[in-house]
């Protein structure tokens, strides 16, 4: 469990990270850094984008997979690692 | 050889006239019989019973259940991997000055609606100031003079028009409130849309509730002794110590700034707190112009900020650029004429005078420590409330600048209207000291008098002009959204040091 805490904290440590949330594979935030109403907007926004995401680049070919989302903004850019039951969402602003 | 003979008549019927009798059938026909039963019904037992929600419980995340199964091989996996990613992102300049836009292509400033009040116009009327309601739909301006030096009892007019309606007719404003003197300042309420505060040449502060049809005057200060004596130049609502109450502050040229309280009930102003601005209260003994040889510091401009709810901001007929603080307590060192409120001096820092009257002050909202100020000598001053220089001198124009104010969603845009006519809109961001933009309205020798960003719609501007009418300008997508590291320019113009 102490692990589980050390990474987040080693990953909300780098430059520029604003928050991390993790998403189990039915789009439920499992452990978050920002607070609830945010965490439960990306939740649900991303999960679906993901869901997209996936199956567009299967689609396209049927041997390919998603291995990582990122989105970038004018305020800042959202990381997306995807994995068979969890998602690893972080939000980071590069300038800052 | 010829004989008479006579022949019978001959009889043909006629085919087209017929009899004028018309056929006649005789019929009838009658309904059923229509059953009928009567039947009576009472409540003999009564129950009551009502339902309510009741607020659901969030769904909290439990932060003490133990971890889900798997998470921690899972964040083994990907943690490399991101961090890799997050540092390398950290470092590039893949993006540096990536720009993507959403909208179209379009000039710098374009003019949506020209606003007129004929009535006001035929009478040379100037606009003196305009103001946004808290909805971004409806403008609402005030007209008065600008030059008018001596008492004048002419009365006047405030006009608002509503954007969002379908029939809009520029030529004729929704509403107009008759005012018996020239209107100098005016503010929305910042909630209640249909509230609007206003300040009038004859010193008096007036709360219009343009809801009511009948008589639209909330509440009047009159000329009490306590109340202002000269033209009131800037109201603004302050907010109170009770959450969702809002006061009134005036400041005028008589060297007072007021605070009132609303009591609608009884229609009328109570005077909650009174600042008074004596020569020698001035901190740091700076050099003062007063006007004839007396001791007050006339006020012509007002800012709040919107950081700090005990700051406020002064400027004077003299050049005098005050910061001051709703709490303080030393008694201003004027003579108290049996008042009910004794009035205390609030001014804690000077900044550096300037060489004319301050029109105009502007805190900005995304950096606490910034302000703009701007008077007649035709430069816009970007200060910092730490410091007593400014620093950075825009210049505007060549005649007097009436106000300037920050673009609510660009930290480094700011607009000032001028005595030409020009608007000019400047980009702190760009390295040459130019106007980015210029909104031109009224022909010549009409001055631009007062202008407001819509804070709904941040792309709209509106501009009051000696001329009468009120523009209402769209500013283009470059003048209105918000660029990457665009606060951390704002940042690094608050902490230079001033020369």
């Amino acid at each position: 469990m102490a692990e589980v805490e050390e990474t987040l904290k080693r990953i909300q440590g780098q430059k520029g990270v604003q928050g991390i949330i993790i998403v189990n594979s039915e789009g439920i935030p499992v452990k978050t850094t920002l607070d609830n109403s945010s965490t439960v907007q990306y939740a649900g926004l991303i999960h679906q984008l993901v869901m997209k995401a996936r199956s567009t680049v299967r689609d396209i070919d049927p041997q390919n997979d998603l291995t990582f989302l990122r989105i970038r903004s004018k305020k800042n850019e959202i990381m997306i690692a995807p994995d068979k039951d969890y998602f690893l969402i972080v939000i980071q602003n590069p300038s800052d | 050889m010829f004989s008479d003979e006579a022949s019978d008549s001959v009889t043909v019927p006629s085919v087209w006239r017929k009899q004028h009798e018309s056929q006649r059938d005789t019929r009838g026909s009658q309904t059923s019989a229509v059953s009928r039963c009567e039947a009576e019904v009472q409540s003999v037992s009564r129950t009551s019973s009502s339902t309510q929600t009741e607020p659901e419980p969030l769904t909290q995340l439990d932060p003490e259940a133990a971890d889900p199964p798997g998470l921690r091989d899972f964040l083994q996996r990907v943690e490399e991997e991101v961090v890799g990613e997050l540092v390398s992102n950290a470092r590039s300049h893949a993006f540096d000055g990536f720009q993507v836009n959403w909208g179209d292509h379009s000039q710098l400033v374009s003019c949506l609606h020209l606003l007129q009040h004929p009535v006001a116009q035929e009478r040379g009327l100037h606009v003196t100031c305009v103001s946004w309601s808290c909805t971004g739909s409806v403008v609402a301006c005030g007209f008065g003079r600008m030059e008018d030096g001596g008492w004048s009892t002419e009365s006047s007019y405030v006009c608002t028009w509503n954007l969002d309606r379908r029939g809009l007719n520029p030529k004729q404003a929704d509403l107009v409130l008759d005012v018996p003197t020239a209107v100098t300042a005016l503010c929305c309420h910042p909630d209640q849309p249909a509230l609007l505060a206003g300040g009038l040449y004859s010193g008096e502060v007036v709360v219009w509730d343009t809801s009511r049809t009948q008589d639209p005057v909330l509440a009047l200060t009159g000329m009490s002794a306590e109340s202002h004596r000269e033209p009131v130049y800037q109201v603004s609502w302050v907010p109170l110590q009770k959450r969702g109450e809002f006061g009134v502050l005036s400041a005028s040229s008589g060297g007072r700034v007021l605070l009132w309280t609303l009591d609608s009930d009884q229609g009328r102003f109570v005077l909650d707190a009174v600042f008074a601005f004596v020569r020698q209260q001035v901190p740091h003994g700076v050099s003062v112009k007063t006007r004839g040889g007396s001791s007050t510091v006339g006020v012509t401009s007002l800012a709040l900020s919107p950081w700090d709810p005990d700051t406020f901001l002064v400027g004077s007929e003299g050049g005098l650029l005050l910061r001051c603080s709703f709490s303080s307590t030393t008694p201003a060192a004027v003579a108290s004429e049996g008042q009910s409120v004794a009035p205390r001096a609030p001014a804690v820092f000077s900044f550096r005078p300037c060489s004319g009257p301050v029109h105009s002050i502007h805190c900005s909202p995304f950096h606490r420590n910034l302000f703009v100020s701007a008077g007649t000598d035709g430069l816009a001053h970007v200060h910092s409330l730490l410091q007593v220089d400014p620093l950075l001198s825009l210049r505007v124009s060549g005649s007097y600048v009436f106000q300037v104010q920050w673009s609510p969603t660009r930290p480094l845009v700011l607009a000032a209207a001028t005595g030409q006519g020009k608007v000019q809109i400047f980009d702190l961001g760009r390295r040459s000291l130019r106007a980015a933009a210029t909104i031109e309205q009224g022909g010549a020798g009409h001055a631009a008098t007062s202008l407001s960003f819509n804070a709904h719609s941040p792309r709209l501007l509106a501009v009051g002009s000696t001329d009468g009418s009120v523009g209402v300008w769209q500013l283009s997508a470059a003048l209105s959204e918000q660029r990457p590291r665009e606060s951390s320019q704002l940042e690094q113009i608050a902490n230079q040091v001033a020369e």
